[in-house]
């Protein structure tokens, strides 16, 4: 698709598949294989298990706060799919499926929400930054990396993530600036799921739409339901071709829903109906998908309830493996500060060395 | 086993919940992720899910009672998995980490002050540091090393500081008769003031010291003393011999360098003697380097400077160093190292005149040597009676330490060396 | 009186002040409808409408930035930063802008702000809501940081940073938010910026913290006294400007001082405390000023925060080696 032929002022989203599963564009022409659908779709169920039992998890006193990705697997498994081994990947915190289709396995995962910090090597993953808590942080190292790649003549791209709250923080706008006037290959997706923790997008920001802000940088936008898979794949897909091609950045606001708590420590109560809940519910992105294969003939739902099962078991198992990963160490504390421990570093672990030793008799609580 | 699971800190600092609904009763069955129980805390309303497969034996609270974090929620009949210990309620999955809810020792006293609108209270004009004296870090250290309460010294600095020198001043008047005799102190007298036919002087700080340091020695210490002479003919050759080579090198040798030597040899033999009691800990502290303190009589009175390492230096060198003391005492111009780290004291009475003393020992030290006037007088030798030279030797010791058996043989192995010199060179 | 944790009492304060100086205006990211991410403001909004109490976009230098325009209006802003970790986005406003209005405009214009933010670690929580950087904040010349430990203190304490006429950057130890407890008058009082207070008197050795650490430092001063060590514990509560007589005073008393605090070592506040110390009390020490704090590291995400955030033996061990010394 032409992605700079798009409007980012159009409130309109960007779609294909309506909430039933339907398709509502005229002459659509599929870009995708079933046999890629069928993968896309198996993806966002993994990712649904793996949120779920997280949350059960943390529940049980067995992980620490996690953010839910309820309600938006399609745009991060598509994210996740348009990636190629070359292209960077600059997180944000609420797309996982991209993560785990990057490479980050369900174990490091496991590892950061349990508070362990060797979880953030991304050990199977190239070319993904760690997570940056500071929101919109990111933005400006994914236009750097953006530069990177112009600087060693390369063909790959990167892809940023923020959410509809991000968009208010300097860094973001900053960092479309620097990406515009130096045309890098650089595409954000603003996940916009309508809620900064408690803030509803409407109060962050009184812009029609958060691609209008393209607008202001000198770059193609364009808002897409976020729940289509179909049409998420297929403005990744436009956006990264153009970025690949030279042509520099693109924001794509993908519309979206967090169904579930900001993290496990919210209580979307707080500042939400339960009839804006209901409403979103029928527009569930793995509804929408599944009801669309099915319409299709090539997916048949009665085989989830075994593959379901098969998802839990592998995803138990690595939760398990983080759970007996062996404990953070007191080396840990220091050993990632420096290149060279300096002699004040050395010098306060030494003590606090000494301590331990000199009271090993006694039980340290 | 049973498995007891605590209710876990599920929001980021929450320290209880209020238990809303409970979704199993005792007697159901289990599995991980099943619900158990609905909360509501200070930020969420969630359920809280099984960590274990298993039968809830039991269920702690009511609907509406309000839970603590790290307190039981229920009691789970669960399969031991490989590794786990049947009887271990650690290992519940309930905490990961520490975690810091209000408990009873949490609920702090209320607060003082910020009553409203309430003048600020007068400062105290009465400074509690007013006990304390102002004194350098370095003057601390000294005073701590030489045992000197610092409050007790009159500082000579800016302000009344006490300083270095003010440490090492009073050190040095306090040390003046630590070594010295019993005999020949006269009684005090109790008289309040001076009448026509008494006179009444305040204590220097310097006796004030020497009286308690005395006293702490007499009463901290089991002193025992013994005596005996030996004939040391042999050494006074030695000595005369050597006089006169050390003369030309500007060494004035007496016999106190043989009789240190003597001693160091004799503490060597038995190393009990040159200890000291660690009684609160209930250990003896046994040095292994021999500093000699030799107690000199000046004008001030009588000090005690150390000769350090004695069992490593020869006759000449500890010659050299007796004598070097001696005059440096005599000027005032002992430094605190000078004082510092001694394990045996030797006095010599005898250069005045006694023949026989009951010396104080030089506390914590295990015991003092007294060496009294060498004399001539008749001595019997094989069966004839002739004149012979004779060292009178007096030894107090601290009972607690050592007794007297030993005692007897450390003398007897002192008075070998001073009577048969040449073996302190070969054996 | 009523029994309140920090949570409740600075709640509390907030309320006092909203009503008694109409002036007053609170906001930041989730304050409003939510009531903040930890509920201090809960109630707040509904009780004095959204036109005083309300939530911001998201943007840290926005909402600093923002303050110094409405107090330069005659309002009384009280901003938060969500956590003290992300106020670093608007570090510029804050040190470069809120710090020195007064002095820029000779006196003409102030900045009369209060930046609340939660800070320190020990609620197990990811990256950057941990740490305890109040020193980057205590060395800014033109701001007043004030650091409670007490439900008490804490409402004193804020009282008195909206009454006056300095920005204020007031940071609340979230660890202790709910994990203590204490019964406080409900009516207005205030705690003069500046005092320190004298929790326990002893006369072995001063032991000195604030903030988070000050429920290690009361626990280590109870076990110290069955110890019979007798522990002069002071709680500074304000980081700038600091009681220094208080400090000295104390430690011309005892000769011996520990300085406990979570941040980082290095140029931290422990460095200030103990240079106070040799200024005020350099001839009574019996033994060498001794702090105790985090290292030179990042605070570790909850894993790491065992080896990092010192217990109560620590701290007797600590103060036993001292009075041994």
């Amino acid at each position: 698709m032409d992605i700079a032929a798009y409007d980012p002022l159009n409130e309109t989203p960007y779609q294909i598949l309506d909430a039933q599963g339907k398709v509502i564009l005229d002459h659509w022409e599929q870009s995708l294989s079933d046999s890629e659908l069928i993968e896309a779709f198996k993806n966002m169920l993994f990712v649904r298990q793996f949120d779920t039992m997280a949350i059960s998890y943390q529940r049980q006193g067995r992980m620490y706060t996690y953010p839910p990705n309820l309600g938006q697997e399609a745009l991060s498994v598509a994210s996740g799919s348009v990636l190629q081994k070359t292209d960077w990947m600059v997180p944000s915190v609420r797309e996982m499926g991209a993560w785990y289709m990057k490479g980050v396995s369900l174990k490091e995962l496991f590892l950061y929400y349990r508070g362990h910090e060797i979880a953030q090597r991304f050990e199977q993953a190239n070319r993904i930054m760690p997570i940056t808590v500071p929101i919109a942080s990111q933005i400006p190292h994914a236009a750097g990396v953006g530069y990177g790649i112009k600087f060693h003549g390369e063909k790959a791209v990167v892809l940023t993530f923020i959410g509809d709250g991000g968009t208010s923080e300097g860094d973001f706008h900053e960092a479309l600036n620097f990406a515009a006037v130096w045309k890098v290959p650089l595409i954000t997706v603003i996940q916009n799921n309508h809620y900064a923790i408690s803030l509803p997008v409407h109060k962050q920001t009184a812009s029609k739409t958060l691609a209008a802000k393209s607008l202001s940088y000198g770059m193609p936008g364009i808002r897409v339901d976020g729940n289509d898979y179909i049409a998420m794949h297929e403005v990744l897909s436009g956006s990264i071709d153009y970025a690949r091609q030279g042509n520099g950045p693109v924001l794509i606001e993908a519309l979206t829903y967090r169904r579930g708590a900001h993290t496990t420590s919210d209580d979307p109560k707080k500042y939400r109906t339960q009839e804006e809940e209901q409403e979103w519910e029928p527009k569930d992105p793995v509804n929408r998908l599944r009801s669309f294969l099915v319409h299709k003939n090539i997916w048949n739902p009665d085989e989830e309830a075994e593959l379901i099962e098969g998802y839990r078991k592998e995803i138990d198992t690595q939760f398990l493996e983080a759970e007996q990963y062996p404990p953070h160490s007191l080396d840990d504390v220091f050993a990632y500060m420096f290149s060279e421990l300096p002699p004040e570093l050395e010098a306060q672990k030494q003590e606090y060395q000494d301590y331990l030793n000199a009271t090993a008799q006694e039980p340290q609580k | 086993m049973k498995y007891v699971f605590n209710f876990p800190d599920i929001g980021e600092g929450i320290t209880e919940g209020v238990i809303v609904e409970w979704k199993v009763k005792v007697g159901s069955t289990v599995k991980t992720g099943d619900p158990l129980v609905e909360m509501e805390t200070d930020k969420v309303v969630t359920d809280i899910p099984s960590p274990r497969d298993g039968t809830i034996t039991k269920t702690f609270g009511k609907e509406g009672e309000t839970i603590d974090v790290d307190s039981p929620l229920v009691e789970i009949e669960i399969e031991a998995g490989p590794g786990e210990s049947p009887s271990d309620e650690e290992e519940s999955f309930g905490v990961v980490g520490t975690s810091a809810p209000a408990g009873k020792d949490d609920i702090l006293p209320a607060g003082k002050d910020g009553v409203r609108k309430q003048p600020e209270a007068n400062q105290s004009q009465e400074s509690p540091s007013q006990e304390k004296v102002k004194a350098t870090p370095v003057a601390r250290n000294y005073a701590k090393q030489l045992g000197v309460s610092v409050n007790k010294v009159t500082g000579t600095g800016p302000n009344g500081r006490v300083t270095k020198s003010d440490i090492l001043e009073y050190h040095n008047a306090s040390r003046q008769s630590t070594a010295g005799l019993k005999s020949g102190t006269a009684p005090a007298s109790g008289a309040q003031a001076s009448t026509e036919r008494t006179r009444v002087v305040q204590l220097s700080s310097t006796r004030k010291t020497i009286a308690k340091n005395m006293l702490n020695s007499t009463q901290s210490a089991a002193h025992i003393s013994l005596f005996d002479e030996t004939e040391i003919s042999q050494l006074v050759q030695l000595r005369e011999r050597y006089k006169h080579i050390f003369s030309e090198k500007n060494i004035h040798l007496t016999y106190l360098p043989f009789f240190l030597k003597a001693l160091v040899h004799a503490l060597s033999d038995y190393p009990v003697l040159n200890s000291e009691m660690d009684m609160e800990n209930n250990r003896l502290i046994y040095k292994e380097y021999y500093n000699i303190g030799i107690a000199v009589d000046t004008d001030e009175g009588l000090v005690v400077p150390v000769i350090r390492d004695v069992d490593t230096k020869d006759i000449s060198q500890i010659a050299m160093e007796i004598e070097e003391k001696a005059q440096k005492a005599r000027e005032r111009k002992l430094s605190l190292a000078d004082f510092k780290d001694g394990t045996f004291t030797v006095t010599s009475y005898g250069s005045i005149g006694g023949l026989w003393g009951n010396a104080i020992i030089n506390y914590p030290q295990a015991g003092i040597l007294g060496i009294g006037r060498i004399h001539q007088q008749p001595v019997v030798k094989n069966a004839e009676v002739t004149v012979g030279t004779v060292l009178p030797v007096s030894l107090t010791i601290d009972h607690r330490i050592v007794d007297g058996g030993i005692s007897s043989r450390f003398m007897n192995d002192f008075l070998a060396y001073v009577s048969s010199p040449v073996d302190m060179f070969i054996r | 009186m009523k029994n309140m944790t920090m949570v409740q009492a600075i709640n509390n304060a907030l309320e006092i002040v909203l009503t008694e100086n109409e002036k007053v205006v609170l906001y930041g990211e989730d304050v409003g409808v939510e009531g903040g991410v930890f509920r201090v403001s809960a109630g707040l909004q509904e009780k004095f409408g959204e036109k005083r109490v309300f939530d911001s976009p998201l943007a840290e230098s926005g909402i600093a930035g923002t303050a110094v325009g409405m107090a330069a209006t005659g309002l009384k802003p009280i901003i938060e930063m969500q956590f003290s970790g992300f106020s670093y986005h608007a570090f510029h406003q804050i040190i470069n802008q809120v710090s020195r209005i007064r002095n820029r405009s000779r006196g003409r214009h102030t900045a009369p702000i209060v930046i609340r933010m939660p800070y320190g670690g020990g609620i197990k929580a990811p990256e950057h809501h941990s740490e305890s950087m109040e020193v980057l904040y205590a060395a800014i010349p033109g701001l007043k940081v004030v650091i409670p430990s007490t439900p008490h203190d804490a409402k004193g304490l804020l009282i008195d940073a909206v009454r006056g006429e300095d920005p204020v950057v007031f940071m609340e130890p979230k660890r202790l938010y709910r994990s203590v407890k204490q019964e406080i008058q409900e009516e207005e009082y205030s705690i003069p910026i500046g005092k320190a207070s004298v929790v326990q008197e002893g006369s072995d050795i001063t032991l000195i913290s604030y903030g988070a650490s000050m429920k290690e430092a009361r626990k280590a001063s109870d076990t110290a006294q069955k110890k019979g060590i007798s522990v002069e514990l002071i709680d500074i509560r304000s980081i700038y400007p600091l009681d220094r007589s208080t400090i000295g005073e104390s430690v011309r008393k005892t000769g011996r001082v520990l300085v406990v605090h979570e941040g980082p070592e290095s140029y931290g506040p422990g460095a200030e405390v103990l240079t106070t110390v040799i200024d005020e009390a350099f001839l009574y020490l019996e033994a060498p000023p001794r702090r105790l704090s985090g290292f030179d590291t990042i605070a570790p995400y909850p894993q790491g925060e065992e080896w990092y955030i010192h217990t109560p033996e620590r701290i007797v061990y600590e103060l036993q080696r001292l009075v041994e010394y």
